[in-house]
């Protein structure tokens, strides 16, 4: 009899956990098609009107002397409110799940020692260069990171597309890793952030920096109209400065930190330049919501 | 001797390619013609297009009313003109989502100029612009003004007298439209008939 009493009760909380185990699942978003890039916007939040998912698949980002390609995808992804008429840009809202800017290392050309073989060197000096200062211990990474709220990013699309003016804005920083710089070594910080105010036009840098053009890239759109996917959108900034590195090297830092500042050089505006190469989509949010209702 | 022979040879052949360049280039000058004539002073083209729709990959745009104003002229031989009206009406899409909230060209006049390629008349509209506002709540670009700007070439055939723009006019003529910096696809029939003086006169190009 007791037996029987707790195969029972077993039986039931099981059947519970299914149950809740079920309603979470309903609870997820199940976005299909070319939707399913939208999976984190924040499409419940009253004040979204649009999702926006954009993926940097190369570019560089040049930081006083130091040139990082872009090799590894970086994803920028949330929603973004509605249009303020008098600047044209749209309130930034953060991605559900917090990943709002990917985290994603880049590779340090040169590592630690900055040293980069020239173009013309043999391919077997570059292979020993890259294996002797780029491997685990003295290699170097970088990684962009926000340095502030997603709310604090801005967005037009009419800039955007139409080639003309910043069409993000964006507060960051650069994280520098490697086992000897320890983990707070950055560029920028919450309080001194790097602004990039990235344009698909053409931009008027101070020296010795020249202007640079970017582009709106080739729209394309899917799903009957309801998302705009735009390829090679090539959004750029030299115009940018950023403040100098801090907090590299642990309890070394006061003996690290200039090292690193002296690799970096100058990073004063005219100095450094982003340039990301993008397959920017935006869709409704009622599209998004709309599809994610139809498949429950 | 022989090679001084050979060398003189090349060199009369090279004049001659040259003299067919300069040829080639001297026809690319048609003008506006009515009843064979060629057009003194200058006329009105007046119409609406046959069948005209834009497409940016994925989407297109169509409208039932497309009407144009097209002034004429000769300018030391040859046909040059102005787009000076384009008013569009009852433009929708192949979009359940998207319908055109407003649509019109801007920077009116265009410059337009004629010229032969491969022994056609064509004729090109440059400085084109149209801005396009596309709505609906479920549409990707609702609100957002998406604008066409670029240049077009299209064949003008004397037998219909019409001006047709399409991908082989484009190429032909080496121009090309764009909307959000992307390469668009354009196909119109564009009767010219002259509205004015010579109306009802048969128009022609050469």
């Amino acid at each position: 009899m007791q037996k029987h009493k707790a195969r029972v009760v077993a039986t039931a909380l099981l059947a519970v956990a299914l149950a809740a185990l079920g309603l979470a699942g309903t609870a997820q978003a199940k976005l299909t098609g070319a939707f399913t890039r939208f999976a984190q916007c924040p499409y419940k939040t009253a004040d979204v009107r649009k999702c926006l998912h954009s993926v940097t698949n190369s570019g560089e980002v040049v930081l006083g002397k130091k040139k990082v390609p872009i090799e590894k995808a970086v994803t920028l992804q949330g929603g973004a409110g509605a249009v303020d008429e008098a600047t044209e840009f749209s309130k930034f809202f953060a991605a559900t799940n917090g990943v709002t800017l990917s985290k994603t290392p880049q590779n340090v050309p040169g590592g630690l020692l900055g040293i980069v073989p020239d173009a013309s060197s043999p391919f077997l000096v570059k292979l020993l260069i890259k294996f002797f200062l780029e491997n685990s211990l003295t290699g170097v990474s970088s990684t962009l990171e926000l340095a502030k709220a997603a709310t604090d990013i801005k967005v037009s699309e009419f800039h955007l597309v139409g080639e003309e003016q910043v069409a993000l804005e964006m507060p960051i920083k650069v994280r520098l890793e490697n086992p000897f710089l320890g983990k707070n070594c950055y560029v920028g910080s919450a309080t001194n952030p790097i602004i990039w105010k990235l344009t698909t036009g053409t931009t008027s840098p101070p020296g010795p920096n020249k202007p640079i053009s970017g582009s709106g890239g080739e729209g394309e759109f899917l799903e009957g109209g309801r998302i705009i996917e735009l390829k090679n959108s090539k959004l750029v900034d030299n115009s940018w400065s950023a403040p100098q590195a801090t907090g590299c090297g642990g309890i070394l830092s006061f003996l690290v930190t200039p090292i690193i500042n002296s690799q970096l050089g100058t990073t004063t505006a005219g100095n450094n330049t982003a340039i990301l190469v993008n397959t920017v989509s935006t869709a409704a949010k009622s599209a998004v919501n709309k599809n994610d209702e139809e498949n429950p | 001797m022989k090679t001084k022979a050979t060398a003189i040879s090349t060199a009369l052949a090279a004049l001659a390619v040259l003299c067919a360049m300069f040829a080639t280039s001297a026809s690319a000058a048609p003008a506006w013609k009515f009843e064979g004539k060629s057009l003194e002073g200058s006329e009105v083209i007046l119409g609406a297009a046959i069948d005209s729709q834009l497409t940016i990959p994925g989407m297109t745009t169509k409208c039932a009313n497309f009407l144009y104003k097209v002034t004429i002229k000769n300018e030391a031989g040859t046909g040059k003109g102005e787009v000076t009206e384009l008013p569009l009406y009852e433009c929708t899409t192949n979009s359940e989502v998207c319908s055109v909230g407003k649509i019109g060209a801007e920077k009116l006049p265009w410059a337009s100029k004629l010229t032969t390629v491969s022994s056609s008349p064509y004729i090109i509209i440059e400085g084109i612009k149209v801005g396009i506002i596309y709505t609906g709540e479920e549409c990707a670009v609702d609100g957002t003004l998406v604008t066409v700007t670029g240049t077009a070439g299209g064949l003008i055939s004397n037998v219909t007298e019409t001006a047709t723009f399409d991908a082989a006019s484009f190429t032909a003529t080496g121009t090309s439209l764009k909307a959000m910096s992307t390469k668009i696809e354009w196909k119109g029939v564009f009767p010219t008939e002259a509205f004015e003086w010579k109306r009802e006169q048969a128009i022609s190009v050469s």
